[in-house]
């Protein structure tokens, strides 16, 4: 467990590596506890003419379970991945062309969504796109006593009361995506804003140092 | 007209409540169940109308002409009419899937060969018209609605035909008929014998007299059939004056707002 | 020179207005949004009229039409009897879906579900278990043995934007006018008894209502957004609130950001559209009940 006093925000222990595979234009994985994320984005690529955008690249993401078919949730968790992306992405300099991002689960532990933003994040990055900016995921969760747990794991998950999953932008730190489970005041509501806000930084700076060690490396 | 003085009088008229039983219609004759029409409710649709007939209520939706999806198709000279008709989950007393089976796919096709005599489909070249009939509660008779009600929003979209659709079904049970039977009368039969059983489907081009689709089921006697096709004939003109009346209403609403400069 | 003294004589024609909706839409709207209005004539804040009808399936258990503007969604409710889950032995089953034809809007094509209507379905399943609307224990007849599924299927028979509002409020329609048989378990064979002769409603415990939003030019914040609105904004927004003004859901599947004043103004709305809607319904609940 990493704890930061100063912030009052935990977060579990998380990893990245990047350009671990060789097809994809882009990858990387990305593992915040047991919770790990492979991703790998391809394009810009020829498009098919039924998808075709006149005036932007188009985005698809995909996300694969670890076991079975995709179900209605992760395709409505690939719509929230995808529009958070379609917001940072610079998709009008690549008109009727193809992206494809997609998600592969290795496990899940506990703050699926924002590990597959994060993964999916660092994918984009490999893969050279112009972004406007950078955008994290923060899970929060308020268990039975009105306490704010950032980045819980399953059993966390299991017994709170509400659960939220934020995408914040590295620009403002303002919302970029929201998706919640299970009933908050506005109060609450304001107050994991607030934490997952300040977790974002943590991240950020994770991203930053992670980019470092990779380009100091190949640069040698 | 002798009245009767030695027993206590009633009412002049009065009728058998079972007269009013929700299904309690009259057999043998070319009673179908009032009908209630309307054309032009979807927004973003070219064409559509709604048809409720006794509890049976269904919709249809007609987008296009627009370009064919399917560019292989060797005609090119004529346009093409593709029907999709489904069936709401919660529209049968059982609960349906929200898989297509075959009877939607059945009846997509007929619905589509009744209807593409009366397209003007040499008119539109290279392109292709889509009707969508959703059926929101089935309560019998749907086939013959649904030809009546995608006619209806085909006229509605604006698109030429030769003349409208009507749609007439009956049920033969022996030898009594019941005409645009309910769901319970469809399924259910009351006679003993095992001659003369089925359903018959008609769709009728009203003022070319001609007919554009018939559909039969069970075992039916010559005879008995080419009387079922006439009872269904004469249902259709029924029909007719709801259907025009409809269709007028939603051309003097489109025509109301003031012409454009 | 001809073409200047046109314009400057003549007010704007109609004609010139569609053309230039066609042609340049987002210009259209923003020349609207500048004079704080929308082209329908609404306010920024201001939703479109909606309507209810319950109970007017009568294959279904329970039904309810909703129109809010044009958008129509129609939701039927059928009850059957299964075998409680292991895992839950004491709880029914709500099994929400959400259908886009073909019929509603050309945007969508025939076949299964696409990513909008498989969103919606999984969006609504989470305002259930979120809200518990229904707790899932009512729906146990015989513990481990009998209990109720409650299939809730709402299909969009013309879509005009905001989907999402009208399916929560025409689900929470058809859940009120849902009536159940009465069902008992013979304790000798093990076999169900159904009286269709008695039927009883179910116990509503919360009135969750669904308001959505849209970001236009990642600023302007409007409510109820037509179809065409959608497809120009920036981003989405949807806040479900109850009559205790909880929160059971902030979805916003993504676009461009919002500052928390912002999301306070959403919520202030959203509190004011729950009473709204919950009055609607009490009021068409209570017309029904005294035409009976």
């Amino acid at each position: 467990m990493e704890v930061c006093g100063s912030s009052n925000v935990s977060l579990r222990e998380f990893g990245c590596e990047q350009s671990l595979l060789s097809r994809p234009d882009g990858s990387a994985s990305f593992i915040q506890g047991d919770t790990s994320v492979l991703a790998g984005v391809y394009g810009p690529a020829e498009v098919k003419v039924s998808k075709e955008i006149y005036d932007r690249a188009t985005l698809e993401v995909l996300i694969q379970p670890k076991v079975g078919l995709p179900s209605v949730r992760e395709r409505s968790q690939e719509q929230c991945v995808r529009e958070t992306c379609e917001a940072s992405l610079l998709l009008s300099l690549h008109p009727r062309s193809s992206l494809t991002l997609i998600l592969q689960v290795l496990h899940d532990d506990g703050s699926l969504l924002s590990c597959a933003l994060n993964a999916a994040c660092m994918a984009l990055m490999d893969a050279g796109l112009p972004m406007s900016c950078l955008f994290c995921g923060v899970t929060c969760a308020i268990d039975t006593d009105g306490q704010i747990i950032t980045d819980p794991t399953a059993a966390q998950e299991k017994e709170s009361r509400a659960l939220m999953t934020f995408a914040i932008d590295s620009t403002e730190r303002r919302v970029l995506m929201s998706s919640t489970k299970g009933s908050f005041t506005v109060h609450e509501l304001q107050q994991c804003i607030a934490v997952s806000q300040k977790a974002s930084e943590k991240i950020f700076q994770f991203y930053r140092d992670s980019v470092r060690r990779r380009y100091s490396k190949t640069l040698e | 007209m002798p009245t009767d003085t030695k027993r206590v009088r009633g009412p002049e008229v009065s009728q058998s409540p079972s007269l009013f039983l929700p299904d309690g219609r009259q057999r043998d004759q070319v009673d179908v169940r009032p009908v209630f029409v309307r054309c032009g409710l979807v927004s973003q649709a070219k064409g559509s109308a709604y048809i409720e007939a006794g509890n049976t209520k269904l919709m249809c939706c007609v987008y296009g002409p627009k370009e064919t999806e399917r560019k292989d198709e060797t005609d090119m000279k004529c346009g093409r009419l593709t029907t999709d008709m489904r069936f709401a989950p919660f529209s049968c007393p059982e609960r349906g899937s929200w898989i297509q089976g075959s009877q939607d796919k059945d009846f997509s096709l007929m619905l589509q060969e009744s209807l593409q005599p009366a397209v003007c489909l040499h008119k539109y070249p290279r392109s292709q018209i889509e009707v969508n009939v959703m059926v929101l509660e089935n309560s019998g008779s749907v086939l013959a609605h649904a030809v009546t009600c995608a006619s209806l929003a085909l006229a509605d979209a604006g698109i030429e035909m030769y003349d409208l659709v009507l749609g007439c079904s009956i049920r033969q049970d022996g030898a009594s008929y019941v005409v645009d039977p309910t769901y319970t009368e469809q399924n259910s039969c009351s006679s003993v014998s095992s001659e003369n059983q089925g359903g018959l489907t008609v769709a009728f081009l009203p003022s070319l007299n001609q007919i554009s689709g018939l559909q039969s089921d069970g075992e039916m006697t010559e005879e008995t059939l080419t009387a079922g096709v006439r009872t269904c004939i004469e249902g259709c003109y029924k029909l007719y004056p709801v259907v025009q009346q409809a269709l007028t209403k939603a051309v003097r609403r489109a025509a109301l707002p003031p012409p454009e400069s | 020179m001809i073409g200047s003294v046109c314009v400057t004589q003549s007010p704007v024609s109609p004609s010139f207005l569609l053309h230039f909706r066609t042609a340049e839409p987002l210009e259209y709207h923003r020349s609207f949004l500048k004079e704080n209005c929308r082209p329908d004539g609404r306010e920024l804040s201001e939703f479109r009229t909606t309507t209810l009808n319950i109970g007017s399936i009568s294959t279904a258990d329970g039904s309810a039409l909703v129109k809010v503007g044009n958008t129509t969604v129609i939701c039927g409710i059928k009850a059957e009897l299964a075998n409680p889950t292991v895992e839950a032995p004491g709880k029914g089953y709500i099994v929400p879906n959400v259908d886009l034809p073909p019929l509603c809007s050309s945007r969508f094509r025939p076949g299964p579900p696409g990513e909008q209507a498989q969103a919606a379905s999984q969006f609504i399943a989470d305002v259930i278990e979120s809200s518990e609307v229904i707790q899932t224990e009512d729906l146990c007849i015989e513990r481990g043995k009998l209990c109720w599924v409650l299939y809730c299927d709402m299909m969009c028979l013309d879509y005009d934007g905001n989907v999402l509002d009208a399916c929560v409020v025409a689900l929470l329609a058809a859940l009120k006018n849902t009536q159940l048989p009465e069902v008992t378990v013979n304790t000798e064979t093990c076999t169900p008894g159904v009286t269709l002769e008695k039927r009883h409603g179910l116990r509503i415990n919360k009135h969750p209502v669904a308001t959505s939003f849209c970001i236009f030019d990642d600023s302007i914040l409007i409510v109820d957004p037509t179809a065409e609105e959608e497809s120009l904004a920036t981003a989405q927004l949807t806040v479900v609130t109850d009559e205790e003004d909880r929160l059971y859901s902030l979805h916003k599947p993504g676009g461009t950001s919002l500052s928390g004043q912002k999301l306070q103004e959403c919520i202030s709305r959203a509190t004011a559209r729950q009473r709204e809607i919950q009055k609607l319904i009490n009021k068409v609940i209570h017309s029904v009940k005294t035409a009976q």
